[in-house]
Formats: C-alpha cells, structure tokens, sequence
C-alpha cells in the first residue's frame, strides 16, 4: 500500500463515517488520535445512509473519507455503492477513500475501489501513519530484536547487612575449599577447551587429548568415545537435517512477527525448547521468537546430567531434551534470529564446567549454575557439584557469561527460606569469583506454598513476597522461573495459558528483569510439546500484559507478612551454615532442605573428587 | 503431498462430545482421530460435565527425529 509522501506537518481534512446503525468505536480511536496530532477531523454520526455521507463529505472538502463497517452482511454491495456514489459526487477527485472495521479485509477494500483498506486487527497508529503519508506494512509487523544484559544496572550490594556478611563469610569458605579440588568434571571442561582449539588444525585432531577424555567419561558417552557405538536413542543428524536448518536461518534473516504481539517487544520473556531434534529445536525457537519470545533456553537430556562427558558432533534424540554438544548447538545457533537471548544449562549434573566451556564457544548469551538444586534436587553428589559449580562460575566470570541461579528445589517440597539461603549463597560466590549471577526464584504452587497456607487463598502473596524479600537483601536482578507456573498448570490449555500468562505478568510488575514461561502442554506428558501450545501461552502472556497494563497488581497485607517471616528465616539458614562452617557438609546434613523436606543428597559422581596435586 | 503433511508437529482437535461418562468420551474422542486419519493419536484433556466432555485430542504427525515430509518446503 504505497502513497505519494504527504507533509505530515500540513493538517489534513478527515471524514470519519460508520457505514452500521451503532458502531464506531474504532472510528472515534482514530479521531482521538488524529485531533491530538493536530488534524482537522469530522466525525459523521451512525446510521446515516451511503447517500447522506457523501452529500456531507462533500461539503467537508477532505482529504481523507475513511468509513468503518462492523457488520457483516451485505457488506460488498454496500461498499461497492459508496465508492460509485462518491465516483458520481466527483468526491475522489480530491480525497482519498479508506474502508476499515471488523468485517473488512484490506483486499477486498483494494478490489472494491478504496485507496486502502484496514482489517479489524490494525492499530489505530497504522491508519493514522496512512494519513500522514507514511509507508505501512500492513501484513505483518517489524521489529530490531535486540539482546538485552539483563544484569546491567545492578550493583550487587546487599542491603541487608547480617545476610550479606553471613553469606559472604560462608561463600568464601565454599570458595577456598573448592579451590583445593579438583574432579573429572573440572578436567574434561579444560580437555574440550584444548580439544576445540585443535580442532580443524591437524589431521586426526586431538587423539590423544580425546583418549584422555574418554578415560575421564562413563557409561555410553564412554563407549561411544571407545567403540563409536552411538548413546540409546540418538542418531546422528543427516545431511537434509542440517540442510534444513540453515535454509531456516534464511527465512530467520526476515521474520514475520504477528502486530497482537507487539506488547512482548520490550519485555524479556524466555521459553524453554529441548524436543530432543535439532531440526524441530529450530522450527520451535523460530516461531516461539516470532510471537515474542526474547530469548530460549536449551534443555539437556537427563541422561546428560548422570554420565561423566558429553558427546561430540550432531545428534538426533527420540526423546525429550536436545543432545548437548558443540556441533548441535552450532545447529542451533543458526536457526535463531538475530538478537535473540540463548541460555544454555550448565546447572546440575556431571558436566557443568564443560557447558559452560560449550556455551561460550557456541556463542551462548546465558547459562544457569545452582550447585544447591543440582545437589538436594537433581541427584548430583553435593562434594562434586560443589567443586563443579564453583569451577563453572570461574569459568563464567572468565567468559563474561552472565546465569542464573535457579530454586527448583522448592518442587521437592524444600521450603523457599532454603533454598533462598542456598541460592544467595551460591550468587555470593558467584559475584566473588566476579560473575554476574541472577536470582532464580520459583514462582509455583509448590508444596510448602500449599503445606503452609501461603496459597490458599491466592498465588500472588507468596510470589510477591519472594520478590520483596529477595529485593530488600540484595541489589541483583531477579528472572522468576523456571518455567513460572509450576504446580498450577493443568492439561487444559485454556486453564494453563491463563496460570501461565497470569504468573508472567506478575513477575514482571514485581519488577523481573525476565521470566521463563512453558508452554500449554507444560501439565502434559503424553508426549512432545507442540509448536501451537507454545503460541497459546505467548499469546495468553501477552494479553495478561496488556489487561494489567500500568494498573499493577496488588498483592495483600499478608505479602508484606510472609516477607518478613522469609527474611528471618533465610537469616536462621545462614546462621546454622555459618555455624557449621563448612558449606559442603551443610548440603549433606541438611542444612539447605533435609529428608523430610524431600530433598535427598545426590549421589552422581559420588566420590570423585580429589584434592589437587 | 497431502496437506496433513504441512503440519508441523501435531494437531490438536477441540470439541464437546455428547456421552454418558469421562470413559465414553475419550474412548469416543480417540475413535474420531482414527477416523480423521490420525494414527499416533491421545486425549490431551478431557472433562465432563453436563451432557459431555470438553475434549482436547492430538494427533501427531510428525514426532521429533522423524522423517518430516516438510523438508525444503518452500512455504510462499
């Protein structure tokens, strides 16, 4: 839809009519927002017939007649007389004829002999651009996705002194003692760190330094290093696999993103992907980022997390989670477009340091440490995480790579003043080896929510109360998850969209610097996410956004309470671990979530860990 | 090719089914996905009330790591 270039600071003359007995609230919006830009705009009553529109067109002398129609029926034939009466009554010869409403397609419009035609999902702004003589796409919307440091701005100061001097105080111990280990983990993340830079540069790169590699890794990582014989349920990925991708990334180079989800532009909303095919990996992160996601996240198989070593060169998985290597990653990496944020998960198993080594050479933005999930919740050996996760942050701080440090252990039942403790604990380590680390709390039902009470009469309270209390003991940015929603969800899409969306956008209002949502299928485990399930909570989040808008949401007096009540106990936590001294024992005696709480020490890599040489 | 094959991953089929209990309409629902052609078919969702079930059935066509028939489609 091209016009001449009209001064857009010269007023323009502008007859608004409803060609419907009552509706013309769309034309009004129009009005609204012509008259506050300074043009001259007369707005012509409902219910007047195509004849008496035009008689008083006339004597306006527009530029522009833009009529509406909601209605449906008759529509054609009614808008086919408007524009032969206005032919008659010689109105064309100086203005410009424009058709709009929720019965309008902007091509039949065109067919029909209006210069333009605006469907019912238009902005207002594109009919006034039209006005003002400016280009309009109409079919789809544009924008610059721009990454985003998320931890840009924060000082990472604790503003509750006794947390922050206990945390400081225990992390320096972890710290120290870690730095005195070493664990098979540690050494194959240098080993791929040679490996990668021989590769390409000799025939038969790195055998020796893959041999040494092998004799670090276990289970059927080993046996592929070994014999070739590929992990249970992979397959390597064919050449028309990675052909398609990168035809994707063409098509990722100029995307179509829907204009409902404009809202989404200056939010960072990230989504999880990991269907366990590089292939659908691309499609899923390609349409999720057209319908507003910022940023995804990859997630592993679990057996990734269990074997000592990762794999090399690009693999298909039958099931859920995307094989973690270089070459995968690299697939990937092709497939998004330009400026999206790209986590990869380096947080709980066996692997940690190398992913963070992988993450960087794949170009990854984020990644995600917690050596206290990974031990009480996700069944790697404390001892071993410990000396992991702090060698991952170091290498993290070295790449510059900024992670969160997420809470999932609440999904065990351990209670949020826990794992709050454990986490401050960790990002204090983490800003201490000079990282960047965002707090990750769980925005859920979780059990203790719903042992305690916290819940029970609303899911906002106890959401708010983390963020304030999290707030008032640190200056760290905050990126609820992962997903938010946990424990609310249902398999009815209508319902978790809603529980979804609702969660999202109260983690926004509480001022997150980004939120992790799931899908609608997030209940379901009957099978694969579904890319159209990915766009009902997109969408679901988009419009939660728009209802709250700037209104906020407002949580009780009972917010402020549990607040409180996090705070002294996080304290408490502390208190005990400082006592103890010794941050490693703490996580075995169940200082950060104990049996009953539902947390079990891990036992993956249980003694592996050596003192160095 | 046919335009199931477009499909990218799977298919999800909403409707009301008019039955006498949960059982009956999601052995109905699976039912009408066979006679829709879906051969890897399940009820996402289902509940009763009233006169029937809300039912959410889905079809996949294509599960991850298959021989997607979409390949090099030039979608215009």
């Amino acid at each position: 839809m091209e016009q001449e270039h009209i001064n857009p600071a010269r007023p323009r003359k502008v007859v608004l009519a409803p060609l419907d007995p009552v509706h013309d609230v769309g034309l009004k919006l129009i009005r609204r927002k012509l008259v506050d830009k300074g043009h001259n705009v007369t707005l012509l009553p409902p219910d007047l017939s195509p004849e008496e529109i035009v008689s008083r067109a006339k004597s306006e002398d527009p530029d522009f007649v833009m009529i509406s129609r909601a209605l449906s029926y008759g529509t054609s034939e009614l808008l086919a007389r408007f524009v032969d009466l206005c032919d008659a009554a010689g109105l064309r010869e100086r203005a410009k004829l424009v058709a709009g409403g929720l019965s309008m397609k902007p091509e039949i419009a065109q067919e029909l002999g209006f210069d333009a035609g605006f469907g019912p999902d238009t902005p207002v702004e594109v009919a006034v651009a039209y006005v003002e003589g400016e280009d309009v796409d109409l079919s789809n919307g544009s924008r610059q996705q721009t990454k985003v440091d998320l931890t840009a701005g924060f000082t990472y100061k604790f503003l509750d002194s006794e947390i922050g001097s206990l945390c400081t105080g225990i992390a320096r111990q972890l710290i120290c003692w870690a730095n005195k280990r070493t664990s098979p983990g540690v050494e194959r993340a240098h080993l791929r760190t040679a490996m990668e830079a021989e590769r390409g540069c000799s025939p038969g790169y790195g055998q020796k330094l893959r041999s040494q590699y092998a004799s670090l890794s276990s289970g059927e990582v080993k046996q592929w290093y070994c014999t070739g014989k590929p992990v249970s349920h992979t397959r390597p990925i064919t050449q028309k696999e990675a052909g398609e991708i990168q035809s994707l990334s063409r098509k990722a180079g100029s995307p179509a993103f829907p204009r409902s989800q404009d809202i989404l532009n200056d939010r960072n909303v990230f989504v999880q992907y990991g269907t366990g095919c590089p292939v659908m990996d691309a499609y899923h992160i390609y349409l999720s980022t057209a319908w507003g996601a910022k940023g995804v996240i990859h997630f592993d198989p679990s057996w990734g997390a269990r074997n000592e070593g990762l794999l090399e060169q690009a693999w298909s998985h039958e099931h859920d989670g995307t094989v973690l290597t270089l070459d995968n990653l690299g697939l990937i990496k092709n497939g998004l477009i330009p400026g999206t944020m790209w986590q990869v998960r380096a947080h709980r198993g066996l692997n940690t340091p190398e992913t963070v080594v992988l993450a960087h050479l794949a170009g990854a933005d984020l990644t995600k440490i917690n050596i206290v999930y990974g031990s009480l919740g996700a069944g790697t050996d404390p001892e071993r995480l410990a000396v992991d996760g702090v060698e991952a942050m170091k290498l993290a701080a070295r790449y510059n790579l900024p992670y969160d440090v997420v809470t999932n252990e609440e999904l065990c039942g351990v209670p949020a003043a826990k794992a709050f403790a454990g986490m401050l604990v960790v990002v204090t380590a983490g800003v201490l080896l000079g990282g960047r680390p965002l707090l990750q709390p769980l925005f859920a039902n979780s059990p203790e929510g719903m042992i305690t009470g916290f819940t029970e009469h609303n899911f906002v309270d106890f959401n708010v109360a983390k963020m304030k209390v999290l707030f008032s003991i640190i200056d760290a940015p905050i990126w609820p998850g992962a997903p938010v929603g946990f424990l609310t969800q249902t398999q009815d899409r209508s319902q978790s969209s809603v529980m979804t969306a609702l969660h999202a956008a109260l983690a926004l209002d509480c001022g997150a610097a980004a939120v992790t949502i799931a899908s609608s299928d997030e209940a379901y485990a009957g099978g694969p996410i579904t890319a159209p399930s990915r766009i009902d909570t997109l969408k679901a989040t988009g419009a939660a956004l728009r209802f709250f808008g700037n209104g906020g949401i407002s949580p009780t007096p009972k917010a402020e309470a549990i607040a409180h009540e996090l705070r002294e106990a996080i304290a408490a936590v502390l208190r005990q671990i400082a006592a103890r001294g010794d941050f490693v024992s703490s996580l075995y005696e169940g200082l950060l979530g104990d049996r009953e709480d539902g947390a079990y020490p891990g036992r993956s890599g249980k003694g592996t860990v050596s003192l160095k040489q | 090719m046919s335009v199931k094959h477009r499909i990218l991953d799977g298919c999800d089929v909403e409707t009301f089914m008019l039955c006498n209990d949960l059982e009956e309409g999601k052995a109905l629902g699976l039912r009408l996905m066979a006679e829709l052609g879906f051969e890897d078919a399940d009820v996402v969702f289902c509940e009763m009330g009233g006169p029937g079930v809300r039912i959410r059935l889905r079809g996949y066509v294509y599960r991850p790591s298959a021989d997607y028939r979409w390949y090099g489609l030039e979608v215009e």
